[in-house]
């Protein structure tokens, strides 16, 4: 390689030009032909700067080396122990599987999928993902409007995931699912720039009569009136809630006993022990409880969907009945269709049902012949078998194990990190376990006494909303495990994936089995004791690291190029 | 011990893996950016090179054979990120070199410490830094180091260069060093 050449005016000296620095480093760095090298060797004998130069940068060659080769952190855990589970690792049985799981798909998309899509789109609803019957599914839930926000949520949710996943290689170890957190924190607890929030607590709470409350109200206590007006949402927890007065919004009850006598221009949503509806509805009612009942003076706008053991209706629904209860009784007006599962259905005199009638129960249904009806009860007398494990529930099966993959691949693609290192955690089976069991019984009581308790309402939420996810993933974590087991360990981030997927579809298979329950209850233990405990890991203080085993004090002859092996 | 391993020796392939993976992932955890990506691509590399370890030529030293598996896994990592993908290749022959002045070059270099210089070496772009560790960490020849990086012989010099330029730029935190100072 040529020299450069500097420049002149200052460079001159005894009419001897300096040596530049690339020629100084290809000499030290013994890359000059011969002569060349005598020349600049010859140079630094007579000449001070230059052999200053020469010496700074052989000086610059050495830090660099030393500085390149000085152990100053010991070798990670997970590279020590990696050979051991490398070698477990059997390639073979991973494309093997791979091949079946294409085929699996293949055949349950061909079999079962999409027969379901065409009957859905024979039924009138266009959709034809999953996540249109989420949504569709979804609706009952909040109404199409909020399901429209929730989209963009997700959308949002989404992208930021996408983002996070693009940039996680910036962050350090933690700070990206720091970030995840942060900014659900702040999305939860950001206010809604158009309404304000309002919350009440006590023994007894009142909304008098000519009170307006602009925005939402949180009401929790013993004893819950509101009279007056809650311009906006009205969220309820105790023990008794009456709802006399106006809400513009929806009202979600979780209470012992809920009458809901004045006006709900939204929706109700509730868990209650009985709840009786005496006002009016204008939209949609879904809710789970002992006792239902619509009285007479009640009605429902649209919809209403019903998980109870009694459900009355001597008022006025103006949409469907979903109905899946112990005892129907029906005595009021539906202007829709009934769809009932459950033991008994009741059709008494006084009612008026405008569309069909399905019911699917144990015992004929009782139908008086002065009820208005527009077509004749379509009974399917069910039998009950206690292991059925017809073609339906297989398909179910089956969408439950797609889902659950599903789950598990946003999971590792959003968090691989943290994902592996739950993994990892669940190896160690009795300290998953342990911790399981504290947290998949201690942290909803703990999040629901933090929820009933003014102060800790978003905590105690956002904490069962953690935790709630964290009950979906402890499959998708156990999983992971198992298809390691099988497959041997990789740590491509698609590998692991696969890996997952086999053991979740694993699990879910070996959960059908009869007393398959206490098999899917030990995952959940050991697949939440293992998020525990490397959420534990993470934020826990750290201490010095140790090598399992000494490394080699020698590094790999770096400066000559190879060592004896 | 690498003969043993190609044969299948499960027992040789985990003593081969105990002596290098040391160096393998200091090596790693010179060139690339984060200590979870030195951690991942060490694991990958001996993945590599289990899988190709029959490709392995046995006349040559298994070190630099080794050492080029991960030089090239490495870079791969840091060219899919595209990370500086900056001028050097374009400007190499027409960028003028400048000249340190050799007092302040010694004494900066008399002054820093082997961690100030790692942490310098964290600033510098990827092609330089990986320059630098092929060079100083791996003792890979000029020809190795054309061929990892995919420059031409005749630049690995200048590249070199260039990248110690960035290294003191980065251990003084301003360009003082390398602004042409008259001898």
């Amino acid at each position: 390689m040529s020299s450069m050449s500097s420049p002149p005016s200052d460079r001159e000296r005894a009419g001897q030009q300096h040596l530049d620095e690339m020629t100084c480093m290809l000499y030290l760095e013994r890359q000059l032909e011969r002569a060349r090298a005598l020349e600049v060797s010859a140079h630094t004998q007579i000449c001070d700067a230059c052999r200053t130069l020469l010496r700074a940068m052989e000086r610059e060659s050495r830090l660099l080396t030393r500085a390149m080769l000085e152990e100053e952190e010991p070798l990670p855990a997970r590279i020590a122990t990696f050979q051991e589970r490398v070698q477990r690792s059997m390639q073979w049985v991973w494309m093997v599987a791979f091949g079946l799981a294409a085929t699996a798909v293949y055949a349950m998309y061909t079999g079962y999928i999409e027969p379901l899509q065409q009957g859905l789109e024979q039924a009138g609803f266009g959709g034809t993902s999953l996540m249109s019957l989420l949504i569709f599914q979804g609706s009952f839930w909040k109404g199409w409007q909020s399901m429209l926000s929730l989209v963009e949520v997700l959308a949002l949710v989404t992208l930021g995931g996408f983002l996070v996943m693009v940039a996680r290689k910036r962050f350090r170890r933690g700070s990206a699912l720091a970030l995840i957190l942060a900014a659900w924190c702040a999305a939860f607890a950001a206010p809604s720039p158009a309404t304000a929030t309002e919350f009440k607590k006590g023994p007894s709470i009142q909304v008098a009569k000519d009170e307006t409350i602009k925005g939402d109200l949180y009401a929790t206590g013993q004893e819950i009136n509101v009279d007056g007006m809650v311009d906006g949402d009205l969220y309820v927890w105790g023990q008794e809630a009456t709802i006399r007065g106006h809400v513009t919004g929806d009202v979600f009850v979780f209470v012992q006993t809920g009458r809901i006598e004045g006006q709900v221009d939204g929706s109700v949503r509730g868990f209650c022990n009985n709840i009786t509806i005496s006002g009016d509805i204008k939209r949609s009612l879904m809710t789970w409880a002992q006792v239902i009942h619509v009285d007479s003076r009640g009605s429902v706008g649209r919809t209403v969907t019903s998980f109870s053991q009694t459900l009355g209706i001597d008022g006025k629904v103006g949409g469907d009945l979903f109905v899946f209860n112990q005892t129907t009784r029906i005595n009021g007006s539906v202007g829709g269709n009934i769809d009932e599962k459950g033991e008994s259905l009741l059709i008494e005199d006084g009612a008026e049902v405008a569309g069909t009638i399905k019911f699917e129960g144990e015992k004929d249904p009782t139908v008086s012949k002065k009820a208005k009806l527009a077509s004749e009860v379509q009974f399917t007398h069910r039998v009950k078998h206690r292991e059925e494990f017809g073609k339906s529930s297989v398909v179910w099966a089956m969408l439950l194990a797609a889902a659950f993959v599903l789950f598990g691949l946003v999971l590792f693609l959003a968090m691989p990190s943290f994902s592996e290192e739950a993994v990892r955690a669940a190896e160690s089976y009795g300290a998953s376990m342990g911790l399981g069991v504290l947290v998949l019984f201690a942290v909803p009581i703990a999040s629901l006494i933090a929820a009933v308790t003014f102060v800790g309402l978003f905590i105690g939420l956002s904490t069962f909303v953690l935790w709630l996810i964290a009950l979906y993933a402890a499959q998708t974590v156990v999983g992971a495990v198992i298809g390691q087991w099988i497959m041997g360990v990789t740590t491509d981030l698609w590998g692991r994936i696969g890996r997952m997927a086999v053991g979740v579809l694993i699990i879910r298979v070996v959960t059908l089995v009869p007393h398959g329950g206490w098999l899917k209850l030990i995952v959940l233990l050991w697949g939440m004791g293992a998020i525990s405990l490397a959420l534990y890991r993470k934020y826990a203080p750290p201490k010095i690291p140790q090598a399992p085993y000494a490394p080699p004090s020698a590094p790999l002859t770096p400066a000559g190029g190879a060592a004896a092996v | 011990m690498v003969a043993r391993a190609r044969a299948g020796d499960a027992e040789a392939w985990g003593n081969l893996y105990r002596v290098y993976a040391p160096a393998i992932f200091r090596f790693c955890r010179r060139a690339l950016p984060t200590r979870e990506d030195a951690e991942d691509a060490t694991m990958e590399i001996f993945m590599k090179i289990r899988d190709k370890l029959d490709q392995y030529d046995t006349t040559r030293p298994f070190t630099a054979w080794l050492y080029r598996v991960a030089a090239n896994h490495c870079w791969d990592i840091l060219r899919r990120r595209k990370i500086r993908q900056d001028k050097e290749t374009d400007d190499l022959e027409t960028l003028p070199l400048a000249h340190p002045d050799p007092n302040q070059l010694d004494q900066l270099i008399e002054k820093r410490t082997s961690e100030e210089v790692r942490k310098a070496l964290d600033k510098l772009g990827a092609r330089a830094r990986m320059a630098l560790v092929l060079r100083y960490y791996s003792d890979m020849s000029y020809d190795e180091i054309a061929d990892s990086l995919g420059v031409r012989r005749a630049f690995v010099g200048v590249v070199l260069l260039r990248a110690r330029h960035e290294l003191r730029q980065a251990l003084e935190g301003t360009g003082a060093m390398a602004a042409g100072g008259a001898r």
